[in-house]
């Protein structure tokens, strides 16, 4: 017992003196949890960049907790890193995140979960690199309209009003709150259609859970009413395909096709669009996302100026990068 | 003021109120293709407020009319009496609140008597009693199974990654041939029954107790599940893509042929014939049989109720405690294998968070179906009354478009009212 004890402790400090020895520049990075699909994505877009400028990265797995966020940046801090990208837990607690990277005078890159505005500008060499969750919303009610101008029998009633369905994430989420509203104000805005919400329900981003609901809906309301469904993700766009089909609905009949809209433009949602199961989704790009933050990082950590030569897209408010959502329809 | 009948005029009543049901739904169906009544103003419309309730009115009607005529007719008389009425109403008051919530339903959102409605209702609560049937096992031990949940992730993620179609183009095996759809569904169950039998092992072996025991096996079986979830190219994305044979095992319908649908165009009240049954609802029934079968007509079966009402004798009587448990949380963990593939099979993909908290949902059907967590007491009729109970709130809460936080608020004043009232029972006994 005694013995592997000592190896393991071994072990240990070959893997520190290995992270401490290594090459000049180094950034460490926290993610709020390495099991969600999109940070995914985002983090291994982060290595692939660090791999392309040379630089270590050293990325960890808050595992959902802030508390052990917290431990996970002054243990980097410790570790002499000269620059951190923050993936915050919980973004209300990022001040704090803030504080122990100013009092160390190290440059933080925040991502994905946007700061307060206030605390952000407490530190000068703190950034965020985000998408604008409005846009998300105001694309998925887009591709709706654009559905609807191109398939004028898809207004069934003929009554110039889009009467639809929302499924939305989790309960207060900033996704949730921000793609709910500006996609019904997107169909609002296009001065054709005006949107009537049948329904909605929370289905927390969950397949299954969307399923049961829209299966409710379908049966309390009809397949003759509804005339779209929106979703704030794509896997609870696909939860909606399947209880839709569970009523010889969205399988190839054109008579028989209620447009789907979802966010996250992930596989499965480009394959349920190559099918004609869904209309369209909104993706978020975390490629380019992961290595602009990677880029932004590497420029701090070498003191230059953060501007469009370095990432490619404008400093707004001297402190945001904002990476622009694609839209994805079968067209596209 | 008590007043005593005897057993066959008892019998009598179920038959009359039988009678007068079916007789009420035949006529009530024949007006509603009368067209008087069709309402050619459209103001009134007989179909549009009462939907499928004949049917259901005849289908009740000929359950008590079967009743009646099937009990015997000997035995004591029945009194009926003040304290006989205060006990049937605390004996069933979960049904009787549920029969009055479903009257609300029916007037507020007159659609839900709908024969599609009741078989929807139906399909949902296949997976979910066929959960309950498995972690009654572990409850009848005085135990419980905290794994469960995350044990049908496990199952989804293994069955779903395994079987999606060759085209499809973020395949998680992308060289996998096209093996026979059991083969992958074996696979997932036998993983689960792996955690199953670490389950029964910690407990039987340790003596740990099952809450702890199946904690831990919960958040290894999680990390497992995440750890290939994860694994390149799939990177923790949703799995999709998934195989017609494979998604037919959820979703196929018994009865929906185009020729039954012509044949019952006017049956029923939305014109579109019989919606078809899903083959959930049939596995569930099996499975409901089978165990049925283990708890009340086998060794095994009894050894978990003598293990669960008095462990220090079952020991002493030379039942080998050790095998039963391993037994039942092998079981156990098969049942949840099953749901789970299903689970994946219905919603045709699968991620690892799939099953998140079911077992708590399972618990609480199994506790409102009168099984107690002091373990020794539990029916399989229970259990089945429990799930349906839930089913038919939850889908009758989301029919009539109540909040979810409402929702949940219900659910636990359910949990709450049921098991006080269970515990009454006990205590008056």
């Amino acid at each position: 017992m005694r013995k592997y004890f000592f190896v393991a402790v071994l072990l240990f400090s070959v893997m520190f003196t290995g992270i401490s020895d290594a090459g000049e520049l180094k950034i460490g990075s926290c993610i709020y949890t390495f099991n969600d699909a999109f940070m995914t994505r985002y983090r291994n877009a982060m290595a692939d960049e660090a791999k392309k400028a040379g630089v270590e990265l050293q990325i960890m797995d808050s595992q959902n907790s802030q508390s052990l966020q917290d431990e996970q940046v002054d243990e980097l801090i410790e570790a002499g890193l000269n620059v951190l990208i923050l993936n915050p837990v919980d973004r209300m607690e990022a001040g704090n995140l803030i504080e122990k990277a100013k009092a160390a005078n190290i440059p933080v890159v925040f991502i994905n979960r946007q700061p307060v505005a206030e605390v952000l500008s407490n530190y000068d060499r703190a950034f965020y690199v985000g998408s604008l969750a409005e846009e998300s919303g105001r694309f998925s009610g887009e591709i709706i309209v654009d559905y609807f101008k191109a398939h004028p029998e898809a207004d069934k009633d003929h009554n110039g009003k889009i009467e639809f369905i929302m499924l939305k994430g989790e309960n207060g989420h900033q996704d949730m709150i921000a793609r709910s509203k500006y996609s019904v104000e997107a169909i609002e805005k296009s001065g054709i259609f005006k949107p009537v919400e049948l329904g909605s329900a929370l289905a927390n981003w969950d397949k299954f859970m969307a399923m049961t609901i829209m299966n409710a809906f379908i049966m309390s309301i009809g397949t003759d009413e509804i005339e779209a469904v929106i979703a704030n993700n794509d896997e609870m766009a696909l939860g909606a395909v399947e209880a839709l089909k569970a009523n010889d609905f969205n399988t190839g009949d054109p008579e028989k096709f209620i447009p789907v809209v979802g966010v996250d433009g992930n596989p499965a949602a480009i394959e349920a669009m190559k099918n004609h199961e869904i209309i369209g989704t909104v993706l978020q790009d975390a490629e380019t996302c992961g290595s602009v933050a990677v880029k932004l990082a590497v420029a701090l950590a070498q003191n230059k100026t953060p501007d469009k030569n370095i990432t490619g897209y404008e400093l707004i408010d001297g402190r945001y990068f904002w990476i622009p959502y694609k839209k994805k329809t079968e067209g596209e | 003021m008590s007043k005593n009948v005897s057993r066959s005029t008892f019998n009598n009543y179920f038959k009359i109120s039988g009678l007068i049901l079916l007789i009420a739904g035949i006529v009530l169906k024949y007006m509603s293709t009368l067209e008087s009544f069709k309402g050619k103003t459209a103001s009134w419309n007989i179909n549009a407020s009462i939907y499928d309730l004949p049917i259901f009115l005849a289908v009740i009607g000929i359950f008590l009319l079967l009743k009646g005529l099937m009990a015997k007719s000997e035995g004591e008389d029945i009194v009926f009496s003040g304290k006989n009425f205060g006990g049937f109403l605390t004996n069933n008051a979960i049904l009787l609140a549920m029969f009055v919530l479903v009257v609300i339903i029916c007037i507020k959102n007159p659609k839900f008597m709908q024969v599609k409605v009741a078989l929807d209702i139906l399909t949902q609560a296949s997976p979910k009693l066929i959960m309950a049937l498995g972690i009654c096992f572990t409850l009848l031990i005085a135990g419980t199974d905290l794994s469960a949940g995350r044990m049908v992730g496990l199952a989804a993620v293994i069955s779903a990654s395994m079987l999606q179609t060759a085209t499809y183009a973020n395949r998680f095996f992308p060289d996998m041939p096209q093996v026979q759809v059991w083969l992958p569904i074996v696979l997932a169950i036998g993983a689960c029954m792996l955690f199953g039998a670490l389950n029964g092992f910690l407990v039987a072996k340790y003596d740990m107790h099952p809450f702890i025991a199946t904690l831990a096996t919960q958040v290894i079986i999680f990390g497992t599940c995440s750890l290939y979830f994860d694994m390149e190219p799939n990177s923790s994305q949703p799995i999709g893509g998934v195989r017609p044979d494979f998604k037919a095992i959820g979703q196929m319908k018994f009865l929906a042929e185009k020729s039954i649908k012509n044949f019952t165009m006017n049956w029923f009240a939305d014109g579109k014939g019989f919606p078809g049954i899903s083959i959930l609802i049939p596995i569930a029934i099996i499975i409901c049989v089978i165990i049925w079968f283990v708890l009340n007509k086998t060794v095994f079966g009894k050894n978990v109720y003598a293990i669960g009402g008095n462990r220090e004798a079952a020991v002493v009587a030379g039942i080998s405690v050790f095998k039963n448990i391993m037994g039942i949380f092998i079981l156990a963990s098969c049942l949840y294998g099953i749901a789970g593939v299903l689970e994946a099979a219905r919603t045709a993909g699968a991620n690892n968070d799939y099953g998140n908290g079911y077992e708590l949902d399972a618990i609480a059907a199994c506790v409102v179906g009168g099984v107690s967590l002091n373990g020794g007491v539990g029916r399989v009729r229970g259990i089945i009354m429990g799930v349906l109970i839930f089913a038919i709130i939850q889908y009758g809460l989301q029919f009539l478009h109540i909040s979810p936080m409402w929702q949940q608020v219900i659910k636990g004043v359910i949990i709450a009212v049921a098991v006080a009232i269970d515990l009454t029972k006990y205590r008056r006994k």
